[in-house]
Parts: C-alpha cells; structure tokens; sequence
C-alpha cells in the first residue's frame, strides 16, 4: 500500500507568495491606506468579485483581503488595508513602487452566475464596502447584465466614509440607486442620519426576486436580515462576506473554522441559508 | 502480504541496519514516560512503551517548521527539506491517526511542506504490550483499518512477527535475518491484537455514527457549560492529539534584520486567542467562551472532521485525558455523559 503522499509531493509550496509591485497609494480616512497594485513581471491575476488575498510583508506577516477592485480591470488589482496591528501597520507603510506579498485568489467570492439578469440590492457597512466593491464595480462595468441595481451604505461618521470619489459619483449616477447614511453627522453632514436599516425607507420596488449581498460589521446581519425578510426575500438569495482571522487560506491551519466551515475555503463568501444556523458565524 | 519472523536477536541487527542507513526514531525512555526520539544505540527502543507524550505527527509536522526564507522583501524561497527517516515503533490507533492527518494535508489544497515530510519517512508499527491507563482505541474509530504503513511488527515469544504492507517494507526485508512464519504464528500475532483492542482500560460506549449524531444535536446543550467549568484554557489536550492539526504562522527576523524565516507552530484551539478576529475598531472573538472552545474540539473530532475524513477524528489514544490538568478532557467520560442524557 503506498500512501497517498508520494503522488503529491510535486506540489507546490502554498505558502509561497508572488510579489506585487505598488502603481499607487493613498490614505483614504485616518486609518485606511488604498493600494493599486500589478503582478511583478506581468503575470496575469485573475479573480472573482468577492475573492480575497493574504498580502503581507516578509518579517511581519501575512493578512486577509478582500479584493476591492473589479476582475473587469484587467492589469492591476486594488486592496484597501486598515491599520490595526503589525501587519497592517508594515502594509500601511509601503508606498509606490515598493512590493508588497501575494497569495491567491483565495476561497469562493460572490457566485456572479446567479445575479445575471437579477435586481441586485448591495448592503455596506463601513469597511465592508471594500471587498463589496468589487462586485459594484463589476455590476457597474457590466451594468446590461443585471437588473435594477441598489447600493446602500452606512459609516460611523462622514469621516470614515471610503472612496468618497466613487461616493461623488454613484450619488448622481442614473445607473445605480444609491443611498447612504452616518451613525453620527457633522457640521456639515447634509445627507441621512441612522443605522444602515433606516435606508430601507429611503427606496421602493424592491422586489422579493432581488439578489442580496450584505457585508460589514457582525451586529448588522440579523437587522439587515430582518427588513429583508420583510421584503419576502428568501434567505437562499443572500449572501454574506464573512471575515475573520486566518492564517493560511488555504483550509489547512484552523484559524478561520466556524462550526464545521472554513472561510477562507467554504468562503468568505456564504449564502445566508447555508450559516444562519451556524452559531458562531455572525 | 508476506508474513515473516524476526528474532529477538535479529530484530536489534535490523535496527542497527536501519540506523546505519539514516535516522530511526522510536520509543524511548525518558523519566518515567516515554517520547519519540531518534535512537542513540538498538537499546534505546523501547517496544514495551505504552504511551509517549506527543504523537508521532511531530516527525512530519514538527512543532515548528520553516515555510519560507527572505533575504529581503522581495527575495525569498521555499524551504522544503524533508531528510530519510524511519518511524519505528508505532501503534495500530497511532497509525490510524497519521493516515488521518495524510489525507487531510493531502486534500483540496494539498500541503507539500506536510507532504514531503511524509513522503520521505518508513513507518514500521508495532503491536500494543502495554496499555496507557486512558486507552480506549478498541472501542472507537473501528471502522479504519490501519493503513500507510510499511510495515508491522507483533510480539510473540521469542521475536516478532512482521508483516510487509509496502514495497518499501518489501525492501527492508533485505537488511535483517526475516525468517519464514509459520500459520500459526500469523494466528497467533492476530490474537494478541485482538486482545489489545479488547482489553483497554477505557470505553466509549456507543458506535461512531450515533455518537457523530447526538454530539451534533447537542451542540446547543448546555452540557458544554458543565463538561468544562474547570477547563483552564491551556490546549494541552490539543497539543498532545494526534488528530489536531491546527497551526500559527510567525515570521521572526535574523540578527541582521532584513532576512528570516516564515515558519509555522503548533496551535491549539481551546485557547482564547485562536479565534480571535480583527474586526472594525478592534477585536472580536467568535468562541470567547471557554465552554464553545471546549465543544468544539468535541464537535471537530466526533462530527466535523468525520464528515470530512469519514470516520471520527479521534483514534482513541487518551493522551488528553492524562495531558488535562483539570481531568475535563477526557474522550469517553464526556461522550459517553453526553449519550447518557
Ligand atoms: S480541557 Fe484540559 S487540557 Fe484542554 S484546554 Fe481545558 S484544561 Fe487544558
Ligand atoms: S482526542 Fe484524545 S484520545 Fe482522541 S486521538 Fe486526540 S488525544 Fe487521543
Ligand atoms: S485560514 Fe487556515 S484554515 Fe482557513
């Protein structure tokens, strides 16, 4: 009897990264630095809207990403990295020109397939806009593939609010129906003031067809979830984008296990069906 | 499968044999326990051992193990350099738990840095003379036979009885005085395993399959609370099982500090910080209670790593049971308190 280790061993190393080289980079709040980078010596990366990378720094480390740029560009790819601990900090210190560590695509993103043809309703909080973003820009580059196309978004203050290009430009645009919120406003805060849910109000003619995505911090699910129950969404057309610790992203280190699922290869996109019974998901 | 015969005599001949070509590691006394290290001289093994400390999966997956080397941010290689080693001196259940481990690295996304490890070691097992006091393999995992071996070797008075389970364990014949074996003493080898899986001094009481059930339907129960109250949260239990395969991955800086190496550890998930999560403005942690952390070293080994490997993920060893400061972890007081109620 062989074992069925021999047969693998070609295989190659999975913690091996490739390097990226950075186009640009960019503080976009107090602690948000947006990257726009290129696989070093032109080789090609391709994703899907919803996927992430583990990017890292040699003698630091390695965190997960979300993509936040669309697969429909095609020589550069966008990360956007919160400081928060040492690597983050190490990531957050490089600047153009400087190379920063790749590996992936990881997991499973947002299944494009089953949006096709569909309304499309996106519900961002706060940092979650950026792994979503993938997908809005995606819908947007592609915007004959979907249907009616409604973007919510919520951050704790103008202040955090990310891309706030993008922001300018999805407020007035005719191809999106566009609604955003703070918990707490400013002097010069014009807009809406409340929790992500009061946007509900805000927008009609979301139809229990509709195609959902939610992502942001853990509290949001079950009220999101809640308004669209009430919209006679069934829960087997929402998806979540979970994040959470990991280590390896390839299935292997444990880090990222709920119950019996790992993120980074079950995910760390899920369909809500699929873990709303899962007690340690959200 | 050839069958042969390998004296008292001739065994230590055969250990010289296979130390003259490269490392052996096997049980070997250490105070009153005994550990897996590489003998020093054929007395050294001790094939009478009951139990060692850590499981065998250290020589394929040490504690830690380099994954990458940099000599800057930008230059960097993978460092795979698995050596020829044999593994002498395993037990049936331990085997079990290493053919575990082989597919799970094995599987998706194989793991090359396990894989060559693996790929370059000669398990030779050996049958059980002594029972560790938390042994329990006879009564759970039956359903895997041990496999990925090379070859075994069973006490019977006066030598052993060897059994070939590989071209490699083909190829060692070559290196020892193998007698031809009898019938009945391949009978008699039968026998004694037989007996060892029989007589061990603990029991689960019910079949895998109901046990993967009724673990799953209790994962809501507050029985979780009860079984561990007393837990300190020291991973003991993961570090000593040879069915945990969890990892931390650290990258640490030469005396330069520009190069270094990218390695991996051992990782236990009973401790608080393994599912830690950065969320926005700081952390959370998805089992911050001791109690889930506890259940879900149960739930990984009874039901989650069983739908995935089919067949439990614990071969019965009971190393936890005696690594537990607290006496919380062991397999069958818990499981079968859970299928009592
Ligand atoms: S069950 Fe026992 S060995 Fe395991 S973490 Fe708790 S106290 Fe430590
Ligand atoms: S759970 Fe305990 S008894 Fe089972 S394999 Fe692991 S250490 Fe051995
Ligand atoms: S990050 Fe290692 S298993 Fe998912």
């Amino acid at each position: 009897m062989t074992c069925s280790c021999e047969k693998q061993t070609n295989g190659r190393n999975i913690f091996l990264p490739t390097l990226a080289e950075i186009v640009s980079a960019q503080m976009i709040t107090a602690t948000e630095k947006h990257f726009t980078l290129r696989m070093k010596d032109g080789a090609k990366f391709d994703f899907e809207p919803g996927q992430i990378v583990e990017a890292g720094v040699f003698g630091y480390g390695e965190i997960p990403l979300g993509l936040a740029s669309s697969p429909t560009v095609k020589d550069s790819f966008e990360l956007v990295v919160r400081v928060v601990g040492k690597v983050s900090s190490a990531l957050a210190a490089l600047g153009a020109g400087d190379t920063m560590t790749i590996r992936g695509p990881l997991g499973h993103g947002f299944p494009v397939s089953e949006f096709k043809g569909r309304d499309v309703l996106i519900v961002a909080g706060g940092i979650g806009l950026c792994p979503t973003r993938s997908m809005i820009r995606y819908i947007l580059d592609r915007r004959d593939d979907f249907g009616k196309f409604t973007l919510f978004f919520g951050a704790r203050t103008p202040k955090d609010m990310l891309f706030t290009d993008d922001l300018t430009d999805w407020r007035c645009s005719t191809c999106m129906d566009y609604h955003e919120t703070v918990d707490r406003p400013d002097d010069r805060w014009m807009g809406n003031v409340g929790v992500i849910t009061t946007l509900f109000k805000k927008t009609k003619d979301i139809n229990p067809q509709t195609r959902v995505i939610i992502c942001g911090p853990p509290v949001m699910y079950k009220f999101v979830v809640k308004e669209l129950d009430a919209l006679g969404i069934p829960r087997s057309n929402v998806f979540v984008d979970l994040e959470r610790r990991m280590k390896c992203g390839v299935g292997k280190c444990g880090h990222c296990q709920i119950n019996n699922k790992t993120v980074c290869m079950d995910g760390p996109v899920f369909r809500f069906s699929e873990i709303q019974d899962l007690e340690e998901a959200i | 499968m050839t069958t042969r015969f390998l004296s008292d005599g001739a065994l230590k001949q055969f250990v010289q044999a296979l130390m003259a070509k490269g490392p052996v590691i096997g049980p070997v006394a250490r105070k009153s326990r005994f550990v897996f290290a590489a003998l020093e001289a054929p007395e050294d093994l001790r094939l009478d051992y009951d139990t060692t400390i850590l499981p065998p999966k250290k020589l394929f997956f040490p504690t830690k193990q380099d994954l990458v080397k940099f000599d800057s941010p930008s230059s960097f290689s993978g460092c795979v350099e698995p050596k020829e080693q044999v593994l002498l001196g395993v037990h049936p259940h331990d085997i079990k738990g290493i053919d575990m481990s082989d597919k799970f690295y094995a599987a998706n996304i194989p793991d090359s840095n396990y894989l060559a490890h693996r790929a370059k070691t000669t398990i030779i097992g050996s049958n059980v003379q002594k029972h560790y006091k938390h042994a329990f393999f006879g009564s759970v995992c039956r359903e895997l036979k041990p496999q990925g071996h090379d070859m075994f070797l069973t006490r019977l008075k006066g030598g052993y009885l060897v059994e070939v389970r590989s071209k490699k364990g083909e190829e060692l014949l070559a290196l020892g005085k193998f007698e031809p074996a009898s019938r009945e003493q391949a009978a008699e080898a039968e026998a004694v395993n037989a007996a060892a899986e029989k007589n061990c001094p603990e029991k689960l009481n019910d079949t895998s399959d109901s046990v993967r059930e009724k673990v799953r339907a209790s994962f809501g129960s507050d029985i979780w609370n009860e079984l561990s109250r007393d837990c300190f949260s020291c991973g003991s239990c993961n570090i000593v099982c040879p069915t945990c395969f969890c990892f931390d991955v650290q990258d640490e800086w030469n005396l330069d500090g520009v190069s270094g190496v990218r390695s991996r550890c051992w990782d236990a998930c009973l401790v608080s910080e393994f599912s830690e999560v950065s969320v926005q403005g700081g952390s959370e942690n998805f089992r911050e209670e001791r109690a889930e952390r506890y259940r879900h070293r149960f739930m990984r080994k009874a039901v989650y790593l069983n739908d995935a490997l089919g067949g439990p993920a614990c071969v019965g060893c009971g190393r936890c049971s005696g690594a537990c400061t607290a006496d919380i972890a062991n397999p069958t007081v818990a499981i079968n308190t859970i299928m009592e109620r």
